[in-house]
């Protein structure tokens, strides 16, 4: 494509077509890795019991059954579960969101001794792996004698608040400095330069961020696990999956899981979509253009 | 406004701020940017301090996980028994007439067994290598957790690559504008969106070892395999097929920060460099790879520490075959109970972590003021 | 006005409390297991309505339920105070259970099979009274058995062998390449350590560290018994059963591809579900046994065990009690064909009417074989992992069943070191 900026006209369109062919083939490509694990969600979803299991695999339940995903439905903890999931997801990404953004502005805009360190310290905090602090964290969490679900709003800071100031004190960073000073010598308070200069611009990041972060909380399972063994309606997405189980001891619904796993990604999929699209429009609206 | 200009202008304004701040003024910067870090030292302080404190502090002792036996302090023990590894020459097998001992041309060396100490610990095999025409054994106290550690490096090292680049080229494709780009955009949040211990189980179903999995099904269809293939008991398959569940369940996090990234440099650079005559691959070297650096770490920082306390998957999928650091430093907590040695695993997972993080701000200059 | 309505709702709680004792019984999630431990709760209630009884489901892969339960009990929580417990947990959890010897369980103990009473007895206190069993079972396909010509199950694993082949070839050149003999749980785990055990025991090998504490693995039946297992990997089973699990196992034999499986019972109602293609085409055996041995059978099964942690030991225990009874026990065999561990209830016709192979399989539980956990805590999970990980091995080819019974040995006196010696 390089060289087509000298080439003839005819050979600048033949190179365009095969531009673009190249292009919708890479899209292709990657529509298809993306999905085909989910694809085999699905189909084994709809599939039945003797089928799911039958070699070779098919690549189309022969005759697709809606047993599972009636299951899955039908399970009123399991709803249940998809509400408390939002809920707590939800507060986790306002809370690191709100706290990061005013840690990132400091990091990443302010000067001051410490910064380094802070930031780091920051990061070290989620260096362990879960396993290795559940039991510290429990502990704190029967100190505080905190129901399930701020237990599970709390500890998943852990691991999105560290996230949320990193990558917000880099977008930070990477605005020009002019933008804010050229708001501040307008007049506006440290507030309104925040509002109308500098968060419109960083939407795109937190909003990104917002959502790695919702899902990084909505996925989680082993602190869940703990916190609501006593507490079963506070019991999140992954957990009440983790509990579905066949009639039988040691009988594994793997069909139902896989229901459930399509049954939640896709609202999930679409949801975040729509509100990123608002959260954005409306972050954007009262922009000063630099 | 130009590149150069906004970059200038950048410049001077820093300086002059330097040069002309009083000491008040900048006092009161500092107060204010205190004050911002305030909430997350806060909430910070309330859940990970203890936590944090306290795995320290066990590694340093013989605690035994929910055991009321008593605990006493072991200074480095832990530490010691983990990370003790010994190298030692395997002698070649001799027969009776003290020839060596050769099968198909190949010489035959003794046992591991033979060379590694016994007392006061066992020292058992990792793996052997040669090298200038010699054969070594690497013995360890912990081998398993030698072998852990080589395991989640390679891993890590292998998955958080093959990541970072389809990443970029996802973010650099759907930066564009075409049309169906909403339908990509969620295409790219699914692996993300399925939840970990659940992808794991999917993916353990595509891999199984008959014809009853996608892979093998497909494999035999298109006559490449015998539809036999056991990508969970071989152990040359093994790490393989972790990374390849790993790279497509988090290929959209690194897609979703580098488009952010890209979403936030002007647009004027890129179609300033273009005028004067800029190729694709120069404008993505020359401009936006170095503008993208910041975001770009970032991403790296957190893809590896999460790849360095890999855990559902290996636990899931491989269970006790082989284990990831962190699922070695569970096995050793939930079935052998040993707090203090857990402890170790955890603390050196940490102290790994905070290796590669510094490696990727120092070589990548992000910490620059 | 605000004071008095504090003190008379603190007086009210107070009195709520002192009138409802809350018992929390920590159990299977599995749908009907956790149904029938609900409806055995509310009959509970029923008989004693100043007590509360909460059923908690917890998650059915043992290695979480486990981690869960340690979790609690690192925290001393007072939660939850009747915990269902695995076969191989008695020993390792034992100082966070009472005796429940205290609480009157030495009337019933004697009705129970005398091997799980024995593993749930650690320095002469019963940390939980059994509630349900299991133990390894030969499936085998009757309709293949007789279009090839075998009128009997396998009596030896020989036999098995021959059995396996015949049947393995003639379903391949019927036009069935996914087809295999034998399959059973060869993964790197617990399971492995089951089916290995039951190997290494009818070969007459011994049982890895005797109940005395000796550490009789290395021993040439041991070995021999490995090594034919081994044989298996590859010509009678297929090469990715050392990733294999009990579903996996289960997947592979009631989709129709295997002859013979060894499986736990819960196989079983559901090879017979109404849309299974081999429903009606199976039976069950006693697992075959060695050249000169006899058949053994893995012990596995759930028992009830009461925290130490709890407000009121005394409640909890008589819940524990009930819900192992003669009479619940009967309930759940009969609706949901749990294996009860009260000898009686092995002759009592409503059982026998609801779960005709419970008869014929009494010898098979009864003689059951322990895993050495009691003998071996709190070390057992070390053991166990040195156990399953040698025997793997050399199922993959790694080492020799010789090596590894070395190996094991050696791994098993490092972790406990308990003396060595013959079965």
């Amino acid at each position: 494509m390089t060289r087509a900026t000298g080439a003839r006209p005819a050979g600048k369109v033949a190179v365009k077509v095969i531009g673009k062919a190249l292009f919708w083939l890479l899209i292709a490509v990657m529509f298809v890795y993306l999905m085909f694990p989910f694809y085999w969600a699905l189909v084994s979803a709809l599939k039945t019991q003797p089928e799911l299991i039958r070699t070779p695999a098919t690549l189309w339940p022969a005759e697709p059954v809606l047993t599972n995903f009636k299951a899955v439905l039908g399970n009123d903890r399991f709803v249940r579960a998809m509400l408390v999931s939002t809920l707590v997801a939800t507060c986790v990404t306002l809370l690191s969101l709100a706290a990061g953004s005013f840690a990132g502005y400091a990091l990443g805009k302010m000067r001051f001794r410490g910064r380094s360190p802070s930031l780091y310290l920051i990061l070290a905090m989620t260096m362990f792996p879960q396993i290795a602090v559940l039991a510290g964290l429990y502990a704190v969490i029967r100190l505080l004698a905190l129901p399930a679900v701020p237990s599970m709003i709390l500890s998943y800071l852990l691991f999105t608040l560290p996230f949320t100031v990193w990558v917000l004190t880099s977008f930070f960073k990477g605005l020009p400095d002019s933008l804010l000073q050229a708001a501040q010598v307008d007049g506006a308070t440290l507030f309104q330069a925040f509002r109308h200069v500098l968060l419109p611009l960083t939407a795109p990041a937190l909003v990104t961020t917002g959502l790695l972060a919702f899902i990084q909380a909505w996925n989680e399972y082993l602190f869940a696990l703990t916190f609501t063994v006593i507490d079963p309606p506070a019991r999140t997405v992954p957990v009440a999956i983790a509990l579905f189980t066949g009639e039988i001891a040691r009988q594994e619904p793997f069909g139902e899981i896989m229901a459930a796993a399509v049954v939640v990604t896709i609202p999930l999929v679409v949801l975040v979509l729509v509100f990123q699209q608002r959260i954005v429009a409306g972050l954007t609206a009262g922009a000063v253009k630099g | 406004m130009t590149a150069e200009s906004q970059a200038g202008g950048r410049r001077t304004r820093r300086r002059d701020g330097r040069e002309g701040g009083t000491s008040s003024l900048l006092r009161a910067e500092r107060r204010t940017a205190y004050g911002l870090l305030l909430p997350t030292f806060i909430i910070l302080a309330v859940i990970a301090a203890y936590p944090f404190g306290r795995v320290v502090y066990s590694s340093l002792t013989n605690a035994k996980f929910a055991s009321s036996q008593p605990t006493s302090f072991v200074g480095l023990d832990n530490y010691r028994t983990l990370l003790s590894f010994t190298i030692r020459e395997l002698p070649p097998r001799l027969d009776e007439a003290g020839q060596v001992v050769r099968l198909d041309g190949r010489v035959q060396y003794e046992s591991a067994v033979s060379v590694l100490p016994r007392s006061p610990q066992r020292y058992r095999q990792v793996f052997q290598f040669g090298l200038l025409g010699k054969r070594y054994v690497l013995g360890a106290i912990s081998a398993d957790f030698i072998r852990a550690v080589w395991d989640t490096v390679v891993f890590t090292v292998s998955a958080v690559a093959l990541e970072t680049v389809l990443g970029m080229v996802i973010a650099l494709a759907l930066a564009s504008n075409f049309r169906g780009r909403g339908v990509m955009r969620a295409a790219m949040l699914v692996p993300w969106a399925v939840i970990t211990v659940v992808s794991a189980r999917i993916w353990e179903w595509m891999l199984q070892p008959t014809r009853a999995g996608l892979f093998n099904a497909l494999g035999s269809y298109l006559g490449i395999s015998d539809g036999r293939t056991d990508f969970f008991g071989n152990p040359a398959l093994q790490l393989p097929s972790m990374i390849m569940m790993d790279v497509w369940k988090t290929t959209p996090f690194m897609a979703l920060l580098l488009l952010a990234g890209l979403s936030t440099i002007p647009s004027e650079y890129s179609e300033a460099a273009k005028v004067d005559g800029a190729g694709v691959v120069r404008r993505f070297f020359g401009i936006t790879l170095p503008l993208l650096t910041p975001t770009l770490a970032v991403a790296l920082i957190f893809r590896t520490l999460d790849s360095l306390r890999v855990f559902d998957i290996f636990q899931v999928v491989l269970g006790n075959q082989r284990y990831s650091m962190a699922s070695f430093a569970q096995d050793m907590l939930v079935s052998r109970r040993d707090m203090g040695l857990s402890s170790a695993a955890s603390v050196t997972i940490f102290a790994l972590i905070f290796v590669f993080a510094i490696l990727y701000v120092r070589s990548m200059k992000v910490d620059t003021q | 006005m605000r004071k008095i309505l504090i003190v008379v709702l603190a007086a009210a709680a107070l009195a709520a409390a002192q009138a409802q004792t809350v018992v929390t019984v920590a159990a299977g999630a599995v749908g009907q297991e956790l149904e029938l431990t609900r409806a055995a709760a509310a009959r509970y209630m029923a008989l004693h309505p100043d007590v509360t009884v909460n059923v908690l489901e917890t998650p059915d892969l043992t290695d979480n339920r486990q981690a869960l339960y340690l979790q609690m009990f690192e925290a001393q929580s007072s939660d939850v105070d009747v915990f269902q417990i695995d076969v191989i947990w008695p020993g390792d959890m034992a100082e966070h259970f009472v005796d429940l010897y205290d609480y009157g369980a030495r009337e019933v103990a004697d009705q129970h099979f005398p091997a799980i009473i024995e593993n749930n007895t650690v320095d002469g206190h019963l940390v939980g009274i059994p509630w349900f069993t299991d133990a390894g079972l030969l499936y085998y396909r009757t309709d293949l058995l007789a279009k090839y010509g075998f009128a009997d199950p396998p009596a030896t694993w020989s036999e098995l062998t021959s059995m396996a082949t015949t049947i393995q070839d003639g379903e391949r050149a019927a036009g069935n390449p996914d087809f295999w003999g034998f399959v059973f749980q060869g993964n790197s785990y617990e399971g492995l350590t089951c089916d290995a055990l039951e190997w290494v025991s009818s070969f007459g090998g011994g049982s890895i560290v005797s109940p005395a504490g000796v550490i009789t693995i290395n021993n040439p039946k041991a070995a021999a018994a490995i090594e034919t297992a081994a044989s298996w990997v590859g010509t009678i089973a297929p090469n990715g059963v050392t990733s294999f699990d009990e579903e996996s196992a289960r997947n592979m034999f009631q989709a129709g591809n295997a002859a013979f499986m060894r499986n736990w019972p819960y196989a079983y109602s559901l090879g017979n579900a109404s849309d299974s293609v081999i429903a009606g085409k199976f039976d069950v055996s006693p697992l075959p046994a060695g050249p000169d041995g006899s058949p053994a059978a893995t012990l596995g099964g759930w028992q009830l065990a009461v925290s130490k942690y709890s407000k009121n030991p005394a409640v909890a225990a008589d819940v524990a009690l009930f819900l192992a009874s003669y009479d619940e026990q009967k309930v759940r065999a009969v609706e949901g064909s749990y294996n009860p561990t009260i000898k009686a209830l092995y002759q009592d016709k409503d059982v026998l009417a609801a779960v005709p192979f419970f008869g014929s399989l009494y010898d098979v539980f009864i003689n059951a074989v322990a895993r050495p956990s009691t003998a071996t805590a709190p070390n057992y999970a070390a053991v166990s992992r040195a156990f399953y990980t040698g025997v793997h091995s050399v199922m993959t080819g790694q080492a020799t069943a010789a090596e590894a019974v070395a190996e094991i040995e050696a791994d098993i006196e490092d972790v406990t070191g308990f003396p060595t010696g013959q079965p």
